[in-house]
């Protein structure tokens, strides 16, 4: 009788694959489930009442949920794409500098080690219409003698919270694109130059591509935990004011934790679990492509 | 020669230019974290001023007495959140770093049918939204009845940051040659012993950070943690956070210390691993 | 000590067989080399004789036994990598004793063992060093020395040498070969440099393609290949090829200059063949060739000269194809100077022009 064996790569993962299917993997089946029924916390009978695509349809029809998602969506993009730009300027301001680089380097990754809970707080703090920072500063200055009320304005209350977003992403960013820096061959930079470019060519045509990997490792990295906002928006404006800064995960948790409706907040949880899951294929993708590109090996 | 006189000025302006763009971005990094800081030391009254006090009077540990004190403002007993928070990330690390030091190595060393799906398959579960998935955690936790324990907040963390582990790990054992391991084996080794004895001590630096970043993660995280605590036997620092809010009135120079000493342990630690850090990342990512 | 036995070995990835049944049977202390292009196998066929390969079909045996399913360290084996695969985190000291340590034995048996691996490859002043701290051809001595301490029955070795600069290759070289007159074990050795294999070896195995082409002697190999990739890959400049046909039983080149049939082989009248013969045995007429009885005289016109100092190399055309010639005691040679060659029509061989098989008389 021979006897099955598993092979020893199954045997290493397994431990990863069955802690991951049960912390993960079979609650996301519960909520599939219990995303088609009614599920009330405080009604455990409704479990078990099958009420198809009604969530789904409830929330798509809802306006409030479709301005929480493109406001989720917009937060994305614009917060993404800043940080990408601002990490890309900080990386290579940081690179030029010839002495005390180590610290610099040290002081960016500063921020990084900040709870987003404690962002959150942090921001409020500052962006506080009566003690903070922002308000003292522009008063003290004598720029302004209102109290700009930036946590309770909509616009302004997006503008902050994408700030405190920008304060704690930026440095991911900024650190692997200067590792890519420091990585980059001279030798093409040096025919570059013999070739003729001119420092901005160079630049675009050389070491841009070079850096794309990195910039794509910074993606990846990122939409694995972009839904972290969730905790500075619950912090600085809990979705308010009059959910002018509602975004999909507050909207979530709200839902499902405030009105105890578990059903509904499991079907727009799925929503926002297929939108993360889309970011980090996405990038992962890319990431292999920008690599094959550059021949890194596979 | 005018020519060498206005390229010159020209490359003395980008210096100035990239000196106070460098200072600007600067200080923006550490403004707010020191912020936080100096008004751990102030007392309330000078938080609250108006018009503001930019140079402070008086500097105390008021805050941080009350802190320790228990009983002081609002009575936080930050001491029993801490020990939670360390209990609870200490343990859970350990956990992901065993189960990521298999995973890593098993995407390092072997190859198998279906490798990068299963990567990026486990590496998705990460991207779950924290809310998203503390529902359905939530109910069934609830059932099993491990909602406000260590047990149940350690098991969430072990699996939010087992992938993010075999990444990091993953990246760090491909560095090592692989015929490191095999010399070994014609040593005298079994594959285990080639691992403990060899691959393991030449890849602890990085396998120590990747540590570290679990720890980190572990200890700053809220959305799952403020849903699967519910009292002081479990509740962690970030959840404990909110026991200084109430409903109109914020009590920001307790908030700050309690943020002081979240933020200490980790900002050694990310000292002490900054360099390997980078290191795991870029070389998982882009040799990988 | 042992013999090594390979029978109808084959290895597939997936479906990609990379060596396809192969035999060889290596003697008790013989020097045997592995020699071929990149790619050909030899890799793999030395880690399957390790065990770090698995084998898809076929036998290995070491010593009398059959081996296929032990783990390296049941072998009793020891190998040294091309990129040496010091451990980094160990001192020399520690590199060296590793694998007694885990074998248990006692400390002082294995300070005696290493001390004495130390002395044969002068390591001694080193001991105290990690690898990251070493020289490569200090690395590379320490990876040999890895592998004399237990007086293995078998030393594997893949292109130990092929990360060293050209001096100390040919130094490391020397020592290899006095190495083994001293253990005198077994040792199956791969590279791709064929003036390795010829030195070092007392048997070549010339690989193409994960065949076995030729087993033998380098003299052997050398002086008569079984067919022109063996001709091509053994010897430096490569073997000069022309296409020929036999007609009265002569070789007829495409240029109509007709050639009697070396010494020792065959070929059926009209049959195309591929005429091979080696720079050392093409010569201007006068310069030292040594006297045969089998000589052909032709005229060519010489294009290119490359002064190696003992020897010139002469590049010159015959019957349309460029032939290397080779000039020793040299004199000055002008380009498009034309001279009387000599040709030594024993050394020169013949190939079938389609399966490139020798075409040895029976
Ligand atoms: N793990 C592998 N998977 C698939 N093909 C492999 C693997 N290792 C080696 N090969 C292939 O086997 C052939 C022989 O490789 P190798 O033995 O390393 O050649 P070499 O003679 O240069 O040492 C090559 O064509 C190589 O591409
Ligand atoms: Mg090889």
């Amino acid at each position: 009788m021979k006897r099955f064996k598993m092979p020893p790569w199954l045997v290493l993962l397994l431990p990863a694959i069955i802690i991951l299917s049960a912390v993960v993997l079979i609650p996301l089946v519960l909520s599939l489930y219990s995303s088609f029924t009614p599920y009330k916390l405080t009604r455990p009978e409704s479990l078990y009442k099958w009420i198809g695509t009604f969530n789904y349809e409830k929330a798509l029809g809802d306006t409030k949920f479709w301005a929480a998602f493109g406001r989720t969506i917009l937060l994305l993009t614009i917060a993404l794409n800043l940080e990408m730009l601002c990490g890309l300027g900080l990386a290579l301001m940081v690179s030029k500098v010839t002495r005390g680089q180590r610290a610099l380097r040290t002081a960016m990754m500063f921020p990084m080690m900040f709870s987003p809970i404690l962002v959150g707080f942090q921001f409020k703090f500052i962006f506080n219409d009566n003690v903070g920072l922002v308000n003292n500063a522009l008063q003290s200055l004598g720029i302004t003698d209102m109290a700009i009320p930036w946590l309770v304005d909509g616009k302004l209350a997006m503008f902050a919270i994408i700030f405190a977003e920008m304060w704690t992403s930026t440095s991911v960013f900024a650190i692997l694109i200067l590792a890519g820096l420091f990585a980059i061959p001279q030798d093409p930079l040096e025919a570059a130059k013999v070739d003729g470019c001119t420092p901005i060519q160079s630049f675009r045509f050389v070491t841009l591509p070079f850096l794309m990997p990195f910039i794509y490792i910074a993606m990846a990295i990122r939409s694995l935990d972009v839904a972290r906002a969730y905790d500075i928006v619950q912090i600085m404006t809990n979705g308010g004011p009059a959910r002018r800064t509602e975004l999909l995960w507050t909207l979530i948790g709200r839902t499902g934790y405030v009105d105890a409706k578990m059903g509904y907040a499991n079907a727009m949880g799925y929503i926002s679990i297929f939108l993360a899951i889309f970011f980090t294929i996405y990038f992962f993708r890319k990431l292999t492509a920008a690599r094959a590109e550059l021949g890194m090996g596979v | 020669m005018m020519q060498s006189v206005s390229a010159q000025n020209r490359k003395r302006i980008a210096k100035t230019a990239h000196f106070v763009g460098l200072f600007i971005a600067m200080s923006i990094i550490c403004i707010p974290g020191l912020w936080i800081v100096l008004n751990s030391f102030r007392p309330t009254v000078e938080i609250m001023a108006k018009p503001p006090v930019w140079i402070p009077n008086e500097l105390n540990l008021d805050h941080y007495r009350a802190m320790f004190g228990g009983a002081g403002e609002g009575g936080v007993p930050v001491l029993t959140y801490f020990r939670n928070s360390m209990i609870i990330s200490i343990t859970s690390t350990v956990i992901a770093l065993l189960v990521g030091m298999g995973g890593g190595y098993a995407f390092a060393r072997y190859h198998f049918k279906g490798k990068s799906a299963i990567f990026v398959g486990l590496m998705v579960t990460r991207a779950v939204p924290g809310v998203a998935l503390s529902l359905p955690l939530f109910i069934i936790f609830a059932r099993l009845g491990i909602i406000d324990t260590h047990f149940g907040i350690i098991l969430a963390y072990v699996a939010m940051n087992v992938p993010f582990t075999i990444w990091l790990i993953d990246g760090f054992m491909r560095q090592i040659p692989k015929e490191l391991a095999e010399a070994a084996e014609i040593d005298g080794c079994t594959r285990w012993q080639a691992f403990w004895r060899v691959e393991f001590p030449v890849a602890r630096s990085g396998i120590a950070s990747a540590g570290i970043f679990a720890f980190l993660t572990s200890w700053n995280e809220y959305a799952l943690a403020s849903q699967l605590s519910r009292s002081t036997t479990s509740k962690t620092m970030p959840v404990g956070l909110l026991d200084f809010t109430s409903e109109f009135t914020l009590n920001w120079g307790g908030m700050c210390a309690l943020a002081v000493l979240m933020i200490l342990p980790a900002l050694v630690l990310t000292f002490l691993v900054q360099k390997h850090l980078i290191a795991g990342l870029t070389f998982g990512g882009v040799k990988g | 000590m042992a013999q090594v036995h390979l029978k109808n070995v084959v290895k597939k990835y997936g479906s990609l067989e990379v060596v396809h049944a192969i035999n060889l049977d290596i003697e008790d202390g013989e020097f045997v080399v592995l020699v071929g292009p990149s790619g050909c196998g030899k890799s793999t066929t030395l880690r399957m004789i390790a065990g770090l390969e698995d084998i898809s079909g076929g036998d290995i045996e070491i010593g009398d036994r059959v081996v296929n399913d032990l783990a390296p360290r049941d072998r009793n084996i020891s190998m040294v990598f091309q990129n040496y695969a010091l451990y980094p985190h160990m001192t020399v000291q520690e590199n060296l004793g590793f694998s007694l340590k885990i074998a248990k034995f006692s400390q002082s048996e294995i300070d005696a063992a290493v001390q004495n691996a130390a002395e044969i490859l002068s390591l001694t002043d080193l001991m105290d060093r990690k690898p990251g701290a070493l020289s490569g051809g200090q690395r590379q001595r320490v990876a040999m020395g890895r592998a004399i301490v237990r007086h293995p029955d078998v030393f594997l070795f893949d292109e130990p040498l092929s990360n060293l600069d050209a001096k100390l290759r040919t130094q490391m070289r020397v020592e290899i070969k006095k190495l083994h007159q001293k253990v005198k074990s077994t040792i199956v050795y791969v590279t791709h440099d064929q003036i390795e294999a010829m030195t070092l070896a007392d048997r070549i195995v010339i690989m193409r393609d994960g065949h076995i082409e030729q087993i033998g002697t380098p003299l052997d190999v050398f002086e008569h290949p079984v067919n022109t990739f063996v001709a091509s890959f053994i010897g430096s400049p490569p073997m000069n090829f022309l296409e020929a046909q036999i007609d009265g039983g002569k070789i007829i080149l495409q240029d109509g200059t007709a050639l009697t049939m070396p010494a020792g082989y065959a070929a059926n009248e009209g049959q195309k063949v591929t005429f091979g013969v080696r720079a050392d045995n093409i010569m201007p007429q006068n310069h030292a060739m040594p006297a045969g009885n089998n000589m052909a005289l032709v005229e060519m016109e010489v294009s290119l000269t490359e002064p190696l100092g003992t020897e010139t190399l002469l590049f010159a055309e015959l019957a349309g194809s460029e032939v290397q010639a080779k000039m020793l005691n040299p004199r000055p040679v002008q380009n498009g100077e034309r001279l009387t060659f000599e040709i030594s029509l024993d050394k020169c061989h013949i190939f079938d022009a389609q399966t490139g098989n020798a075409l040895k008389a029976q």
